[in-house]
């Protein structure tokens, strides 16, 4: 792994930290202090910091050394977990995910922010100093093991070291846990001067039987320090139940050192000791001697003895803690682009075996054709397995909303209950992350224009609190993400009033409901009375629109005055692959999206008079893709309808002929097509032609405004084919 | 055939260190020339899949290897009238940049002729008219013989910006 890499998945595993760090303070905030939480926003700010500390990014190594040892006070109850604690806790969040954003523009040696750095560690200061005069020291129950022994300031039959001996022991499995023993000896540095290392690898194993993701190594060391004993036992809050860690005064008694001995039970540690200079040969030769005061030392050995039974298990065998095998077994990382590539073969695969099934089916040798339609059923079920190691739950989008929500409701001074529903609702990868910002804007919009100010919503006899919902789910191969609050929804006349003062539409036009919803999605406009922080200058809503339309999807707005206002994003599930109906028109074949397809029909059986056909007493409208493409006619006319429905929506395509279903890997066209429409992107078929798919919203789209033009701007009452001019 | 001095076939050329290498080709009865570092592949033509409502320099898009490639007659983006697929057309994949990546563009070509070492120095600048061409189109031109080869600007004949603006051009065209 190369360091840019390593920095990258520094910068994920950080923000990830830090976004489950967010998710557990709000969970505080929202339900109370709960111990699991707690644990969680420690193990997030410990783990930033021991990374960091692997790259020496000492901002972040510093800064979250503050916080944790805040977040250490709190853990053990030293400290209140009260409101102004959380909203401190989620500006040094924030502040972290800034350093974090340095170290991902490489610019870690710049300070992001430096007053607001100094504000922060003010406030944590003084908490830690507060803490620190109280009388009572409630320590961490893990660490009373090593304060046990109290140290005496002046110790019987004192060493000649005038140094902290430390002695340090990591569990095998240590590095597992993504704790790093070297990180710590590192932060030793903060509380003094390493003098003296002595490694021992007591555990070692010959070479080939190394298990290079385990500790063996114990550590042996001498440290100066002006420090007390809390401050260095401090260092290692969060390795303590993972370690054996040993700590004796300056000047401690030669029975101290006796008992570090002899619950260490190594032979060569004590030659480690000599050889390091903290014990001088005539205190060795004493420490060999037979014990006089055995009884007393069982004080400091007894405590130790609670550890070292995990200690001195062989260095593989399995730690017997399930709890914590548990989520760790859960998930493997794996990068992005090795899962594209998995994809793009999986597509090719896919191509390959519809090309062995046309050339099986030419052949009419019956096992061939079997062999070959087990094969693509199997395909089949990779490619499903394949496309679904993208799909993640939309909730990692949602998850920062309750946040958002938070501070700007504060911001805004509303009440605002934010309910979220469907986050397990699944969509590719690719498509979380370019949803994020429009649906920040649509949530920020909604709080700032949609709800109400409290004494609006009192005199309209509303709650108190406003409500956002935020809701996804699946409909007929599409994911559908709203945005609704109940707020004083749309203003139908003032959009149209300022659309007219704007120039985007003129005053004689009649619009439905839904245009002139669709009005605010226009550049530059903005019907806010007051410019305020959030929302109100014009940009957003058209970006998001835009944002949308680039991921395939659409956009609308339903909205009643007074009531509320939904915000629907509908989007297809996937870029990758889906399942096509192949249809020809001409020469050419189209793929239509599977889903989409509700049945198809000879049209030959019914009347087509004006383009409409009656299909059970409804009125269907229909598009013939051969007028619409411009293609020429074939001689022997014998069309067929495909009935085709997205969203609420129904029409019929008239093709020539009718060829099946398959999966189409969606080949991208590119920039090139980026104007055209009508077509979504392109597959290759089992004979490597290459086929384009339809985009069916867009191309009825088209063919409606084709039409309205055609009629010189006519209210169109209905979807009727284009009038071709042929010019 | 070819003239004696400036310009020789790969091969017999001392790399020297100002030599470029071309591809020349022919198309209607005109020879054209591209650096070869632009050059990915030759492929003969077929298996064309038309885009609908385009204008007719964009001929359609080919599988390349499980990649969708946009082709473009090169004719037809000169503004001349579409190139007529005879039993030489070849179809030559080129790379053009655009926004920070190489996209594969292919362009239909009469007939491929071969590869020339030239010297940088014989590269002539573009003349002010003539060569019925876009001035922006043409890098220069070197001689050969007595005939004169124009040393095309990729990155403006294929630009992907230019290109499809213009096929936005024709489909509002189709759609009034």
């Amino acid at each position: 792994m190369d360091m840019d890499m390593a920095r990258d998945a520094l910068v994920q595993e950080s923000r990830e930290l830090l976004s489950a760090m967010e998710a557990a303070l709000l969970q505080i905030e929202d339900s109370g202090a709960d111990s699991e939480a707690i644990n969680a926003i420690f193990r997030a700010a410990h783990t930033i910091k021991g990374s960091a500390g692997l790259f020496a990014f000492n901002r972040i190594v510093s800064f979250t050394h503050i916080v944790e040892s805040v977040l250490d006070r709190v853990r053990n109850g030293v400290l209140p977990i009260d409101n102004a604690m959380l909203s401190l806790l989620l500006n040094c969040g924030d502040y972290i995910a800034q350093l974090v954003d340095a170290i991902a523009a490489r610019l870690e040696e710049v300070e992001p922010d430096p007053v607001r750095r100094a504000e922060l560690e003010a406030q944590l200061n003084q908490l830690l100093d507060e803490q620190d005069t109280a009388p009572t020291h409630s320590a961490p129950a893990a660490a009373a093991v090593t304060h046990t022994a109290q140290e005496p300031t002046v110790s019987e039959d004192p060493v000649a070291s005038p140094y902290w001996h430390l002695s340090l022991r990591f569990s095998a499995d240590v590095l597992r846990m993504g704790l790093d023993p070297l990180s710590f000896l590192q932060y030793l540095g903060n509380v003094g001067t390493l003098l003296n290392l002595q490694t021992l690898p007591e555990g070692l194993p010959p070479l080939a039987q190394l298990d290079p993701e385990q500790a063996y190594i114990g550590f042996e060391l001498d440290l100066q320090s002006e420090q007390d004993r809390a401050a260095i036992d401090g260092v290692f809050d969060f390795i303590r139940d993972d370690a054996s860690i040993l700590i004796l005064p300056p000047h401690a008694s030669m029975r101290e050192y006796r008992a570090l001995l002899a619950a260490r039970n190594d032979p060569q540690m004590l030659a480690a000791l000599l050889a390091q200079g903290t014990l001088t040969a005539d205190e060795a030769a004493r420490a060999l001697l037979p014990e006089q005061e055995t009884v007393e030392a069982v004080s400091v050995v007894a405590p130790v003895a609670a550890i070292e039974p995990a200690m001195k298990l062989p260095a593989n065998a399995p730690r017997g803690d399930e709890k914590k095998g548990g989520y760790e077994q859960k998930f493997i990382k794996i990068e992005v682009s090795k899962l594209d590539q998995l994809i793009d073969l999986v597509g090719e695969l896919v191509i390959a075996g519809a090309g062995a099934s046309l050339i099986a089916n030419r052949r009419k040798d019956s096992q061939f054709e079997e062999a070959v339609q087990s094969i693509a059923e199997l395909v089949e079920h990779i490619r499903d397995a394949a496309l679904n190691l993208r799909m993640v739950p939309i909730g990692e989008v949602f998850q920062r909303f309750p946040r958002v929500v938070r501070d700007i409701s504060h911001e805004l001074g509303k009440e605002i209950d934010l309910v979220v529903t469907g986050a397990d609702t699944e969509l590719d990868k690719s498509m979380v992350e370019r949803l994020s910002d429009p649906l920040m804007h649509i949530v920020r919009n909604a709080m700032d224009h949609g709800i109400e100010a409290t004494d609006a919503r009192l005199a309209a006899g509303k709650p108190l609190a406003g409500t956002l919902r935020l809701n996804a789910y699946h409909e007929s191969g599409s994911i559908v993400i709203e945005v609704s609050d109940d707020g004083r929804g749309l203003n139908k006349a003032r959009i149209l009033a300022k659309a007219i003062e704007r120039g985007l539409v003129s005053a004689e036009q009649v619009l439905s409901e839904r245009e002139v919803f669709r009005l605010i999605f226009e550049a530059g406009f903005s019907t806010a009375e007051q410019v305020t922080n959030l929302s109100g200058r014009g940009v957003g809503m058209d970006v998001v629109k835009k944002n949308i339309e680039s991921l395939r999807g659409e956009v609308e707005i339903v909205s009643t005055e007074g009531a509320g206002t939904t915000v629907r994003i509908r989007l297809p599930l996937t870029l990758a692959i889906i399942d096509g109906f192949q249809v020809m028109v001409n020469e050419s074949v189209f793929v239509i999206p599977l889903d989409l397809v509700i049945e198809c029909i000879d049209l030959a059986g019914l009347d087509g008079h004006h383009d409409i056909v009656k299909l059970r007493g409804e009125p269907l409208p229909f598009i013939r893709l051969r007028e619409l493409f411009e293609l020429p006619a074939l001689e022997h006319g014998r069309e067929s309808l495909v009935v085709v429905q997205f969203g609420q929506q129904r029409a019929g395509l008239v093709v020539d002929r009718l060829l099946g279903e398959f999966q189409a890997v969606i080949k991208p066209l590119g920039e090139l097509f980026s104007r055209i429409k009508s077509i979504s992107g392109s597959t290759i078929l089992g004979d490597g032609r290459v086929a384009l798919i339809l985009d069916v919203a867009n191309l009825v789209h088209q063919a409606v405004q084709q039409q309205a033009t055609t009629q010189n701007g006519k209210a169109a009452t209905g979807l009727v084919s284009p009038q071709k001019s042929n010019g | 055939m070819t003239s004696p001095a400036p310009v020789t076939r790969t091969g017999t050329a001392a790399a020297a260190a100002d030599a470029v290498q071309y591809l020349t080709f022919a198309l209607d009865g005109e020879l054209f020339a591209v650096p070869i570092e632009h050059i990915r592949e030759i492929i003969e033509f077929g298996g064309l899949t038309a885009v609908p409502l385009t204008p007719t320099f964009l001929r359609g898009v080919i599988n390349l290897r499980g990649a969708v490639v946009p082709v473009v007659d090169l004719a037809a983006r000169f503004g001349r009238s579409g190139t007529t697929i005879g039993k030489r057309t070849c179809i030559v994949i080129l790379e053009v940049e655009t926004t920070g990546r190489t996209l594969p563009v292919g362009v239909l070509v009469d007939t491929v002729n071969e590869v020339l070492s030239t010297d940088r120095s014989q590269i002539e600048p573009r003349p002010p008219f003539g060569a019925r061409l876009r001035a922006d189109f043409i890098c220069g031109m070197f001689s050969q013989g007595e005939r004169f080869v124009i040393v095309l600007d990729i990155q403006q004949v294929l630009s992907v910006e230019e290109m499809a603006d213009l096929i936005g051009l024709a489909l509002e065209e189709h759609a009034a």
